[in-house]
């Protein structure tokens, strides 16, 4: 389903990313004096997820989980290796990232919807679930700026769920709700598990063992180990000298 | 490049979404909304009719649709290039959560404007009656025009968009240029009025846009065919359409991590 082969991808190491015309004529000669490093985000990374997999992907903050998945994603393409996905991919909405503040919910999962290709017609299907589901109720109508942040992920994590697409990404969107929706938001995982392959990223070690029958463990970029979820959430968690499973970051 | 032309053909459909859903963003925050797609021209118009009509005492009596029509193209030109500037940095969340062809966020910026122009268009219609602007035959050269037009902007904004995404300043710089061209195009006044005869070839050549601005004068106004300088436009609309989607083509990917 998803197969990656001595993956790598890497940045340009600059104080500014962008910079300004200006301080570029300015600045031109210590532009080009300047060694511009490179930086690898990923290197030499390896996996393969089978059709109907959960993988949990786990790692220090900057370790290349999000890179990763905008790689599975299509929207880094890879500077070294190969990757292979088989089928289509969900969004990946973390928080609600790229949803429009000045539209409403309702315009968001219509714009999202066919950013990832589905139909208008299908979106008509799944739009009332997905609105029951982030429990939005009049706010739907609302522009999305107006939202909470849980309002926010709820929308995006709905959207990746109903979207019907082979593959989902998830980019630590479950513990962003309250109690009542992480419940909810698990029964939607057991529901999609083993219909679909899962990518879930996330930094809540239950989360992560509940659901995932595979862990990558990634460090700085490279893959510190994969496997069976319980022996490498342990290994993680000692290179990290904690005890006992880390609180949220957010 | 041709790759980039059907990547962007297959998702026409959401090309369609995000210039509908562009447009209602950007009229929401008015309270007017949609009437402003309407008042703003006019109130442009207004602008311009005063300063040369009023106090330069300068201009003919058609001057009012002479202008309109200039500044109606010229706006497209110029909105669509500011819009492109920062059409895909502005989008990050976007850009970095979805794959789609990125050509699509300068291009419904282009399209949006050719709507304000049609906009426009429907108010200088009753305004081309009052005034007394015979119609012609020659008013079928209009859809050639703002094709050219069309294709010359495409290609103008895709480079914008790159370079945009690079250079966090490129937004003030333009906003300068765009008024230097401003001036430097006939839309305040004709070209036949300020240009020096020997010189008009010289005119027309250095700045591609006057010959195509002359000839939206020519077939909504004056009845006549486009002035031969329109070629010089689509000759040059052409090159920057070839090089804007052949420069977006080669740097597509890398912008997504440069943003």
């Amino acid at each position: 389903m998803v197969n990656v082969n001595d993956l790598g991808i890497k940045f340009k190491m600059e104080k500014r990313r962008r910079s300004g015309a200006l301080a570029f004529i300015l600045e031109r000669s210590r532009y080009r004096q300047r060694s511009r490093g490179e930086f690898w985000a990923l290197r030499h990374v390896s996996f393969t997820v089978e059709r109907g997999e959960t993988v949990g992907i786990i790692g220090r903050n900057g370790s290349g989980k999000s890179t990763l998945l905008r790689v599975i994603a299509g929207i880094y393409p890879p500077d070294e290796g190969k990757i292979s996905v088989g089928g289509e991919v969900s969004t990946l909405f973390s928080l609600g990232a790229g949803f429009n503040q000045e539209l409403s919910g309702r315009d968001n999962i219509y714009l999202d919807g066919i950013m990832i290709g589905l139909t208008k017609n299908q979106i008509d299907g799944i739009i009332d679930a997905i609105i029951e589901f982030a429990e939005l109720g009049d706010f739907i109508d609302m522009p999305v700026r107006t939202y909470s942040s849980g309002m926010h992920s709820r929308l995006g994590f709905a959207i990746a769920i109903y979207s019907d697409k082979d593959i989902v990404l998830i980019d630590e969107i479950m513990s962003a709700g309250d109690a009542a929706f992480r419940q909810k938001a698990e029964i939607e995982m057991n529901r999609i598990m083993g219909e679909r392959t899962v990518l879930l990223v996330s930094h809540d070690m239950n989360t992560i063992k509940r659901f995932a029958s595979k862990v990558i463990w990634l460090d700085r970029g490279a893959m510190a180990a994969m496997g069976e979820p319980g022996e490498v959430i342990e290994q993680y968690l000692a290179a990290s000298r904690v005890k006992k499973p880390p609180p949220d970051e957010y | 490049m041709i790759e980039q032309l059907k990547k962007v053909w297959q998702r026409r459909e959401l090309l369609y979404y995000v210039v509908k859903f562009q447009m209602k963003a950007e009229n929401k925050n008015k309270v007017l909304g949609f009437v402003w797609s309407f008042l703003d021209p006019l109130l442009l118009l207004l602008t311009y009719i005063v300063l040369v009509s009023i106090i330069f005492k300068r201009g003919g009596p058609q001057f009012p649709i002479l202008l309109f029509i200039s500044l109606l193209s010229w706006r497209w030109f110029a909105s669509s290039l500011s819009r492109s500037v920062t059409s895909i940095s502005s989008k990050v969340g976007l850009v970095q959560s979805v794959r789609f062809p990125l050509a699509i966020l300068p291009l419904s910026g282009i399209i949006i404007g050719f709507f304000e122009w049609l906009f426009g268009f429907v108010i200088l219609v009753p305004m081309l009656f009052i005034f007394e602007a015979p119609l012609t035959v020659n008013i079928l050269w209009l859809p050639v025009l703002l094709l050219i037009q069309f294709v010359g902007t495409i290609g103008a904004c895709l480079i914008v968009a790159v370079f945009g995404t690079y250079l966090s300043d490129l937004g003030n710089i333009l906003q300068f240029a765009i008024r230097i061209g401003f001036y430097l195009s006939p839309i305040l006044y004709s070209v036949e009025d300020l240009i020096p005869e020997p010189l008009t070839m010289l005119y027309m050549l250095a700045n591609p846009f006057a010959g195509l601005l002359e000839s939206y004068k020519n077939v909504i106004i004056r009845g006549v065919a486009p002035t031969e300088y329109a070629l010089a436009g689509l000759v040059f609309a052409c090159v920057a359409f070839v090089v804007g989607l052949w420069y977006f083509s080669r740097s597509e990917y890398k912008l997504v991590k440069v943003i």
